[in-house]
């Protein structure tokens, strides 16, 4: 018997994001009755959700909530904006710069001024402890608990209020870290401890400390948020428990997340991606590509049998905005999404060959796009795409703000003369082929790393701006269908509901295949399992248990599925199988005679996720036709432009909501699936 | 063939992703670590001129132009191939300069029509002969030499090839396996070549192909049209082997042309750290584009503006049968040839000279488990920049990543006791150079061991610029005891230690200027000690 989230009461979803805070809420059937879309308020982002809560409750005063699941930005803004505590770090003696040399690696090649990113604890605060494990997990040189006991007072001098514990092969004898921590705190209860074993116990000691000190930097902060959101949860709704959700799309008690804050850097994006997995499930589709695009970044993630892909090679606080690398490597779990420089706002320019860019520059919402009369003249993409037709002058938003056409035109004008092109729409519609591009290059590019094929996937299109260019970017990748759930503009708030209770750990084990003590390898699986399931809250659930594995004398390896293990198998020949399969759906060959290796378990924990169904349609639009510029039909047709309700035939069309607009390219078949979701074929 | 606006920088970034495609399908597939972790790759597309074309954005310096000059002599030997051929070789004179670098080259048919081709070159885990070292005489002691040959005929794999090849390397099996996936790899490139001119009906590649050498051309002789027409020199003082090595560089420019000349630099070494010509115009290039135009892309037109020479013989334009298999140790030293020389012009994007060479240390030995042998990569401190410090323990000019000690120890008997930054080793300056790192290993055996480390500036520390001071020299220590030619393979008695200290980056600027805040932060986190 699994547990689903909130035991079948009504619920609340809630996604605060940089300008406005979203929220949703749920009947015990699990069909949203209402929605709730207030200003962010920076200072305090819990009275803007507590603000939410109340317009909720307005509509459905009979409302009895006994769940409230939450993402939220706190984390990672702290990282970006060094918001964090005064947090220092213990090493393994010799090992104090282990943050600061990191990979030795510069993240541009030809760029000579390059600034790598501060490390989150300066070298002052980084502290050596004599002690020494060996890579099997013995003890070279014991730990010096006096050495420990001498440095509480300097801590306490510094005034450092949070401490990173991250020793040398931690992840297999962790009992080192455990004794400084318990030290640490018995001498100062009040000083906040995380060791690298308690965030992530894996092999690598950059990754794993950077991972460690981020939570140690953000854990006091992401502490007291909480344990002040739960305070006016508890007085609105009395009943409610308050739940977060994971970068990883599962949901966890907010005690856990107090424990591990570094676990929710992406929480936001995760809903997204799982509100676009639910639309795609709900008309039957199983492998989903999530695209997202809104004002100056656009997301993918690939959705395969339904699980968005999951990463621990994720980045936070880029000092070179969209370049891998730049970033402090937050080494959790978390959904795997590429961000591409490119949005609505993105500024159209000329470069040093004349040839016409599209971003990473964005004119973001303050001055905006130059159609939107707020002072912006630099041509952007929205400015394109509402001189195409596509976006219209007196709809956007839902009616709220007009755009001003002829600011769009003159400011893409001012390439024309550049590109050697006659009038404003030429150079929309190179705007326009640009950024498809961009953004169809930077999938496909994923994919192939990753070893999958983007034309068995179907486009999700969420974000104010990705129903716009859906279609376009499904054509370039040669993928076949596009869907459009209702509601584009919540989409994260609506993913929530759908995720289930869990929670995803791991440990490295490193050793080859051949000399793996399945015993032991079984009792650390039910230590790690019941290790997740704790952090899930204590739910029930099922497991998925996943090996990385490679051959000897490779440096990466892969993730494999861990099969059910029959009666009279050998657990290393049903590992070994697995791992050549999976190189061989990959690469297409195995390497002849190479010896497999073990390097890491990992384990997935996760409760049944709760039935919800996809968002229902905002208000209906009054049917009418505009003129709107489509390649193949060579210039501008007078193209009809319908609500959601009424979408159905064939393309062109143009399906007009308040918070999007989705472009339907001519002779795609469009189809009206259960709950609003359309589904095109190209 | 006329172009609609936008469509050329949409073909443009199609040919790009084909190269990129192709670099990232062969990454994935290669068992190579230098080759996945630190991009030790390239990968481009060429027109049926073999010009190139497009070339993907990869980690390493060291192939820029290599490849591409590789392609004019396949299409010497080879110049009607049909669908099913791919061409191999990796002899260093006509490639990138080393013999482990396998260059491969597969041609794009459309239809029955050769419109171009696609190839690669990637780093073999091994190659025979004397492992990356720098103790051969003669390349003819660093492993097997495979000049332009037919890897596949028509579809038909060179069965003997792939045996002689076989029979002639360490760890066959993967070397073997990197050859398919370069294979592979092209083929991925390939057809995405095939689908941009199907798609576009271009016909052929040429016309695109002209449009993107002309821009690119134009663009880089306007950059260098921007600085003043002369001659600048600098030079480069090196520890070598045996005796110091000094590169000595001349760079004229003359309206849009640019030449860099060697004339003046050190004979070829007895040792192997010679360097050919196209690995020499791969580091030099890399540095005028640094400083010229970063943003520019590689092709064929991005060179023609340039002149790469050096006396043959020397150990910039090294004569076979030189020993070449530690080029990196010299070549890499290059860019600050080029910076320094050009700092005189184009002060705003120069630097001072930084660590050089990424040090590559390779430990043999045996255990009561077997033999082993482990090679790891470690970086000093980069040169200061004109408004920043230099990069603490960061690899420069090559991009290449270091090993984590957890991984390194649990595939090895290695235990790496110290790695920390050396305080006072970066050159005070206006601006600091970047800190160099110390690196203490013992080996868990109870025999004697042998390390060889080709690490460089022990009596020729990074020298500052514009009034800034050096940086630290390196050093090598065994067992507590000084050496001056870490080169050269050593034997560790049992129980004993190494010491690696990687030298500091120079600094820029004088001292004096340095804001007593910077200072002040140094000493507080250690970074200075006085």
């Amino acid at each position: 018997m699994s547990e689903v989230n909130g035991g079948g009461g009504w619920r609340i979803s809630a996604d605060i994001g940089g300008t406005f805070t979203d929220l949703l809420i749920v009947d015990p059937a699990g069909r949203c009755v209402g929605v709730a879309k207030v200003l962010t308020t920076p200072e305090e982002p819990a009275e803007g959700l507590e603000r939410g809560i109340q317009e909720l409750l307005r509509n459905q005063p009979d409302a009895v909530v006994d769940n409230v699941v939450h993402g939220t930005t706190l984390v990672t803004n702290a990282l970006i904006e060094r918001r964090g505590s005064r947090t220092a770090l213990l090493t393994t003696e010799g090992f104090r710069d282990v943050l600061e040399i990191g990979r030795e690696l510069r993240y541009d090649l030809y760029d000579l001024d390059i600034e790598l990113p501060d490390p989150l604890v300066p070298r002052r605060w980084r502290y050596e402890v004599p002690e020494r494990v060996l890579a099997d997990g013995s003890v070279r040189t014991p730990l010096d608990e006096e050495a420990v006991r001498r440095l509480v007072p300097v801590l306490e001098e510094e005034g450092i209020e949070s401490v990173a514990v991250s020793l040398l092969h931690a992840y297999r004898w962790p009992n080192h870290e455990r004794r400084v921590a318990e030290i640490l705190q018995e001498m100062r209860p009040e000083l906040d401890v995380t060791t690298s074993a308690d965030v992530l116990p894996q092999i690598g000691e950059f990754a794993r400390t950077s991972a460690t000190v981020a939570n140690a930097y953000t854990r006091p902060l992401a502490r007291k948020y909480l344990s002040d959101l739960e305070d006016r949860i508890r007085r609105r709704l009395p009943k409610a428990r308050l739940d977060l959700i994971a970068s990883t799309g599962r949901v966890a008690p907010a005690a856990t997340a107090a424990k591990v804050p570094i676990r929710l850097v992406e929480s936001g994006p995760a809903g997204g991606v799982l509100a676009a997995a639910n639309a795609a499930e709900s008309v039957g589709i199983r492998h989903a590509l999530a695209f997202d695009m809104g004002g100056t970044t656009a997301k993918v993630c690939y959705v395969t049998d339904g699980e968005p892909r999951l990463t621990d090679s994720f980045e936070v606080a880029r000092v070179k905005r969209f370049i891998k690398g730049s970033g402090l490597p937050i080494q959790v779990p978390s959904i795997e999404l590429v961000e591409i420089g490119a949005g609505g706002g993105s500024i159209a320019w000329l470069d040093d060959l004349g040839l016409l860019r599209v971003g990473p520059r964005s004119a973001g919402s303050d001055p905006g796009p130059a159609c939107y009369g707020l002072g912006g003249t630099l041509p952007t993409v929205t400015d394109a795409d509402l001189v195409l037709g596509y976006l219209s002058a007196d709809s956007f938003l839902g009616g709220e703000m007009t755009l001003d056409v002829d600011a769009a035109r003159r400011a893409l004008d001012t390439l024309s003369a550049g590109l050697g092109v006659d009038g404003p729409e030429e150079v929309a519609r190179a705007v326009r082929g640009i950024v498809d591009e961009q953004m169809a290059a930077a999938a496909r590019m994923h994919a192939i790393e990753q070893g999958l094929d983007p034309s068995i996937y179907a486009l999700v299109a969420t974000g104010g701006a990705g129903p716009v260019h859906a279609c376009s970017i499904a054509r370039i990748l040669h993928v076949g269908k596009v869907i459009s759930p209702a509601r584009a503009g919540v989409a994260s708030a609506h993913g929530f509901l759908g995720a289930p209770y869990g929670f995803d750990v791991a440990r490295s084990a490193p050793s080859p295949l051949e000399e793996l003590d399945w015993n032991e390898a079984q009792a650390l699986l039910d230590e790690l399992e019941e290790e997740a399931r704790t952090q899930a809250g204590g739910m029930t659930g099922s497991r998925r248990i996943e090996a990385d594995l490679r051959f000897r004398g490779q440096g990466a390896a892969v993730t494999v599925t861990m099969p059910q293990i029959g009666g009279d198998e050998d657990p290393k020949q049903v590992l070994a199988t697995a791992l050549e399969a999976e190189y061989r759906r990959r690469y297409g060959r195995v390497p002849e005679g190479a010896e497999p290796e073990l390097l890491t378990w990992r384990l997935s924990f996760s409760a049944q996720p709760p039935e919800v169904e996809p968002a229902p349609p905002g208000r209906p639009t009054t049917p009418s036709t505009r003129p709107v510029w489509f390649d193949e039909l060579g210039g501008f047709t007078e193209v009809p432009v319908v609500g959601r309700s009424e979408a159905a035939g064939t393309g062109p069309m143009i399906v007009e909501e308040r918070e999007s607009t989705f472009v339907v390219p001519p002779n795609a078949k469009v189809e009206l699936a259960e709950h609003s979701v359309l589904v095109v074929t190209l | 063939m006329t172009l609609r606006a936008g469509q050329l920088e949409v073909l443009w970034s199609r040919l790009v992703a084909a190269a990129d495609e192709q670099a990232a399908a062969l990454v994935r597939t290669s068992f190579t670590p230098i080759v996945r972790d630190s991009g030790d790759l390239s990968a481009a597309v060429f027109d049926h001129r073999g010009w190139m074309i497009a070339q993907a954005v990869t980690g390493t310096p060291g192939h820029i132009n290599s490849l591409a000059a590789s392609m004019h002599h396949f299409l010497e030997r080879f110049p009607d191939c049909r669908p099913g051929d791919v061409l191999i070789t990796n002899e260093p004179w006509l490639s990138s300069g080393q013999l482990n670098d396998f260059t491969v080259v597969t041609p794009v048919f459309v239809g029955e029509k050769l419109v171009g081709y696609v190839g690669s070159t990637c780093h073999a885990i091994d190659i025979g002969g004397r492992g990356l070292s720098a103790d051969a005489r003669e390349v003819y002691e660093e492993g097997i030499r495979v000049p332009p040959t037919k890897l596949y005929d028509g579809g038909a794999p060179n069965e003997e090839l792939f045996r002689l090849i076989e029979a002639n390397v360490r760890m066959s099996k993967l070397v073997l396996g990197d050859l398919h996936a370069q294979v592979v790899g092209n083929e991925v490139g390939a057809a995405r070549v095939t689908e941009i001119v199907e798609e576009f009906g271009l016909g052929d590649l040429t016309e695109l192909s002209d449009e993107v050498t002309a821009r690119s051309e134009r663009r880089m002789r306007q950059a260098i049209g921007e600085l003043p027409d002369g001659v600048y020199r600098s030079s480069v003082d090196l520890d070598g082997i045996d005796e110091p090595v000094h590169v000595e560089c001349a760079i004229t420019i003359d309206g849009t042309d640019l030449t860099v000349d060697y004339a003046g630099s050190s004979s070829q070494s007895s040792y192997g750290i010679n360097v050919v010509l196209n690995y020499t115009a791969a580091y030099t290039t890399y540095a005028l584009k640094c400083v010229l135009a970063p943003d520019v892309p590689h092709n064929e037109g991005t060179f023609r503006p340039l002149r790469i020479t050096a006396p043959e013989g020397s150990i910039l334009n090294a004569r076979f049968p030189a020993a070449v298999a530690g080029r990196h140790v010299i070549g890499q030293f290059l860019p600050f040839a080029v910076m320094d020389a050009l700092s005189q012009v184009a002060p705003h994007a120069t630097m001072a000279q930084g660590s050089g060479n990424v040090w590559l240390t390779t430990i043999r030995g045996a255990t009561d488990e077997g033999e082993f042998v482990t090679v790891f990569f470690a970086s000093g401190g980069t040169g200061a920049r004109p408004e920043r410090d230099g990069l603490s323990a960061t690899s420069f000019p090559s991009g290449i990543a270091t090993t984590p000690v957890e991984v390194l120890e649990s595939s090895s008997p290695v235990v790496i006791e110290e790695k920390a930054l050396r305080p006072d080793s970066g050159g005070r300056g206006r601006h600091r150079g970047g800190l160099g790192q110390r690196i203490r290993m013992s080996v868990r055996s109870d025999r004697p061991w042998v390390v060889s480390c080709l690490g460089d500036r022990l009596a020729h520390p990074a020298p500052g610029t514009a009034g800034g001071e050096p940086g630290a020299a390196g050093g090598f220590f065994v067992s507590g005891v000084g050496q001056t030619d870490p080169k050269l393979s050593t034997e560790v008695a049992a129980g004993g230690h190494i010491v690696l200290d990687l030298p500091g980056g120079g600094g820029f600027g004088p001292p004096e200027e340095r804001s007593p805040e910077l200072v002040e932060r140094d000493l507080v986190d250690g970074r200075t000690t006085k």
